[in-house]
């Protein structure tokens, strides 16, 4: 009896913050209200934009031209200018897609599903990774838009007006429910991260040294004043727009994985799919969050706010969801030879030996064999190290989609058919114009824009925890 | 917490004793259903069977996620580790499964797969010798982590700290293993019922009824804990509302695999992959999956939306008991389908054959039977250590947050 009570003892004094199990703290020691409005705000209200910024941005910027100048030709000459062909009809447009589409997935599950979880440590990465969430559906949108040929004429397909002609559009194919469930997905995002926001817009208003900041934050802050009831309100729709989010985080990638899986194609007909490709929009996700966040806490010294806590998680949430995407692979090899079908297991046969093999082990390696370093605690205290293997898995995830995709099209059920696919250099600039769009975008809202929470900061630090009556 | 003992409740050798009495009369009528009608009695025992084993499975599962999250959770954990401790149990009633794998799979018969292409193909895996290999791979490797997880956790409550991060590795490597071992069990046990069909989603459907049925069950114990010293100073409604939320989440994982699994081979309509469904939306067995979408997933997907329906446990703990019958419900509807209903696997039949709705009255003895000696196994599991595992790293957070913030 004795024993118990001595033990419980021992862990109000240090293990219930985690301590013996040598668990980082959500935000370094020392911080006050103060310091982290400072440190936060300091990054926006500065007059001296570090070269290392205009630098990076000038980079991004320039690959964002190229996105242009590729839409020009694209626009003047066709989809013939990308190495789609006839077996092939789908690749690099819906390959980009999906991987963009999948990495926004991060943002939401880390602002909506972490919320209601009550899940403290996504205080201080919630805010970039929104942002992350909003252009990544950004570009991901420009894909199917612009494989359209004629994105103008792209209402008739895809608006939901009279279907008096009963072709279009088309409501059976979840390729139209992919219009409603990315825009949603698109708005419900851009309404959260706003709103989010607003707190924040007021203290940037308020500390402004410039006219300009104090009238746009202003504008931005929609006359908060910081009152009991505007606190009131504003947890009220957090709340209620976390509650809307949440499903989100299934619905658009299984939706997604339904424009393969409803037809009947092998290799993309499983019933697996969704799950599977939520799981893997997960995985990229947090990739790319890890890939932001490092370079984004080196540069602007946010190491007591993004601290190895954050990174550990992160790393944990990868190893999880790569597991399941892993799981997927075997569980798809498995059922090519169980279901004794010939062109299942012909399918897969031609993943591991055909003409595009080397992806597929490339795919295997990363997704299903490198990801196991993250059980060890020495590879999730390596930051360099993880900021590697985050990149690898961008490019794992991204040949798992080359690998669905094109491998099931370039060998379809006839054999006179069959063809090769290779990307043009069009190709490749649409995606790094892509990826140029990404990052400017992301530079100009580090810049301009609180890229972590500082409300929400302030309720972590240790004097939000104070209680008037606070044992001592 | 009012009594540093943690002892278990006093009554709880009176329930032991019913349900050992109620197993010995479901066994019984089991034993007289093998006389009689063989067929019919080795399928209910599968259902039955597959019911506990998802309990037991789900609390190791649950056990293990609960050692690698930490949170609130840990108070009940005695309880997952008590269910997860009937797993050499389990293995034991496994064995009229063995018995019955003549009437249960086609596959066993020689002279079937002879005669069928795809049968040949799948001799590989579906033969009984690996059959039964595998399942000793699977109870052998699903005892030792269960085993040495609640070893190690005794070894926690007597201040032996060091066993901490060791609970966290094997609890890591263990999810992987479990998972994996049920995915084929999921083949091997009911998905081979009918040879010829396949479903990649299957394991996931068969691990997220393992993760409701547990939690349901929880919640059945939780709420018979906590009328008692010392529970009853310990399980507050933020805990029951954690359930609840956490039942939620799997009532709407179960609609989620389900939907997608029916849309996904209804749309595609391959004659590999559809007769699966339609032989389980017509001859009657369309009443049975409208009984599903509606109480298995309509009804107590708003009766859980409620906080007042969660933080009550005396309203969640029916919601909890109608769960699981749903389970039983719904693992009834994944194999019988496949029998003619003079017990057969219509797969061993010549001819075409369609599977219309009935019951046996095997159905009622062989969860009574399973159920009871079941029951009894677990409440001597609970029995044997305290009801709560006083060292747990959080719990200190689990007694304190209120769960409203």
């Amino acid at each position: 009896m004795s024993v118990v009570q001595e033990r419980e003892y021992d862990y109000v004094e240090g293990a219930a913050a985690g301590a013996v199990r040598g668990v980082p703290p959500v935000i370094a020691p020392g911080h006050t209200f103060e310091t982290v409005n400072d440190k936060i705000s300091g990054v926006i209200l500065t007059k001296r934009t570090p070269i290392g910024w205009f630098l990076g941005f000038a980079i991004a910027f320039a690959f964002l031209m190229l996105l242009n100048l590729t839409i020009g030709k694209l626009l003047m000459e066709g989809i013939g200018i990308w190495g789609n062909n006839v077996p092939v009809g789908w690749a690099f447009d819906i390959i980009n897609f999906v991987w963009w589409i999948g990495i926004g997935h991060a943002g939401t599950l880390i602002s909506a599903i972490l919320l209601l979880f009550r899940q403290q440590w996504r205080t201080s990465i919630n805010r970039f990774a929104e942002a992350m969430t909003l252009f990544a559906v950004a570009c991901a949108a420009m894909f199917p838009l612009l494989h359209t040929g004629r994105p103008w004429l792209a209402a008739y397909w895809l608006f939901p007006y009279p279907n008096t002609m009963g072709l279009w559009p088309q409501f059976r194919s979840p390729l139209i429910w992919d219009v409603f469930a990315v825009s949603t997905y698109g708005t419900v995002s851009a309404l959260f991260w706003f709103t989010g926001l607003v707190p924040d817009m007021a203290t940037l208003r308020d500390r402004a040294q410039s006219k300009a900041g104090r009238i746009i934050f202003g504008m931005l802050s929609l006359g908060w004043r910081g009152s009991a009831r505007h606190w009131q309100r504003y947890e009220m729709a957090y709340l209620l727009l976390a509650g809307i989010s949440t499903p989100l985080v299934l619905s658009v990638h299984t939706i997604v994985s339904f424009d393969f899986a409803v037809s009947v194609l092998p290799g993309w007909h499983a019933t697996i799919f969704p799950p599977y490709f939520v799981a893997g929009a997960i995985y990229s996700g947090f990739a790319m969050v890890l890939t932001l966040a490092v370079p984004l806490r080196k540069f602007y010294g946010l190491e007591d706010f993004i601290t190895m806590r954050h990174i550990h998680n992160m790393t944990k949430v990868m190893l999880v969801t790569g597991m399941i995407v892993a799981y997927g692979y075997a569980n798809e090899a498995f059922f090519a030879w169980y279901s004794a079908n010939p062109y299942e297991g012909y399918m897969m046969l031609n993943r591991m030996t055909g003409p595009y093999a080397p992806f597929y082990w490339s795919l295997i390696a990363i997704n299903a064999a490198m990801i196991q370093l993250f059980w060890f605690r020495k590879v999730r205290n390596n930051i360099p190290l993880l900021f590697v293997l985050s990149l690898l898995v961008n490019v794992g995830m991204w040949l798992e989609r080359f690998i669905i995709i094109v491998t099931s099209l370039h060998r379809d059920f006839l054999p006179s058919s069959w063809d090769m696919y290779a990307p043009t250099r069009w190709d490749f600039a649409m995606f790094a114009g892509t990826i140029g769009l990404f990052l400017s975008l992301f530079f100009l809202f580090i810049r301009f824009l609180p890229a972590l929470a500082m409300f929400e900061m302030r309720t972590i630090v240790p004097e939000a925890k104070l209680q008037p009556e606070h044992h001592g | 917490m009012a009594d540093m003992t943690h002892t278990p409740p006093a009554d709880i050798d009176l329930y032991r004793s019913r349900a050992l009495k109620i197993g010995g009369v479901g066994l019984l009528a089991c034993a007289i259903g093998f006389v009689v009608d063989r067929d019919h009695f080795f399928r209910s025992w599968l259902i039955a069977y597959l019911l506990f084993l998802a309990i037991a499975l789900g609390s190791m599962g649950l056990m293990m996620i609960q050692h690698l999250s930490g949170g609130a959770w840990g108070v009940f954990r005695r309880i997952f580790e008590a269910s997860s401790r009937t797993l050499p149990l389990l293995a034991v009633l496994f064995l009229p499964v063995v018995l019955g794998m003549h009437s249960l799979y086609p596959w066993t018969h020689p002279d079937h797969v002879a005669e069928d292409e795809i049968l040949r193909h799948k001799a590989a895996y579906l033969n009984v010798g690996f059959f039964l290999v595998r399942a000793l791979i699977y109870f052998a490797g699903w005892i030792l982590i269960t085993w040495t997880l609640t070893k190690w956790s005794r070894q926690q409550d007597e201040g032996d700290m060091s066993v901490n991060i060791r609970l966290q590795y094997l609890s890591g490597g263990g999810l992987v293993f479990y998972t994996f071992a049920a995915t084929f069990a999921a083949i091997d046990w009911i998905m081979s019922i009918n040879p010829h069909w396949y479903s990649t989603l299957f394991g996931f459907l068969f691990v997220g009824g393992h993760g409701l049925a547990a939690l349901a069950f929880t919640i059945i114990v939780s709420t018979y804990l906590a009328q008692h010293e010392p529970m009853s100073g310990v399980l507050k409604p933020h805990h029951f509302q954690d359930l609840g939320k956490l039942s939620l989440a799997f009532v709407m994982l179960w609609a989620y695999f389900n939907f997608s699994q029916y849309l996904l081979v209804y749309a595609a309509n391959l004659v590999e992959e559809v007769p699966y469904f339609i032989a389980r939306t017509s001859h009657g067995w369309q009443y049975v999956a409208l009984l599903l979408v509606v109480f298995h997933f309509a009804v107590p997907f708003f009766l859980l939306l409620s906080r007042d329906n969660k933080r009550n446990p005396y309203r969640l703990v029916w919601i909890a008991v109608a769960l699981l019958v749903m389970r039983y419900i719904d693992l009834f509807m994944l194999v019988t389908p496949e029998f003619a209903s003079t017990g057969e696997n219509l797969h061993l039949l010549t001819g075409e054959h369609a599977s219309s709705l009935f019951v046996h009255w095997t159905d009622l003895a062989a969860p009574l039977a399973i159920g009871g000696v079941w029951s009894w196994m677990f409440l001597t599991q609970l029995a044997q250590r305290p009801v709560m595992a006083v060292s747990d790293p959080y719990l200190r957070e689990a007694l304190e947050s209120s769960g409203g913030h």
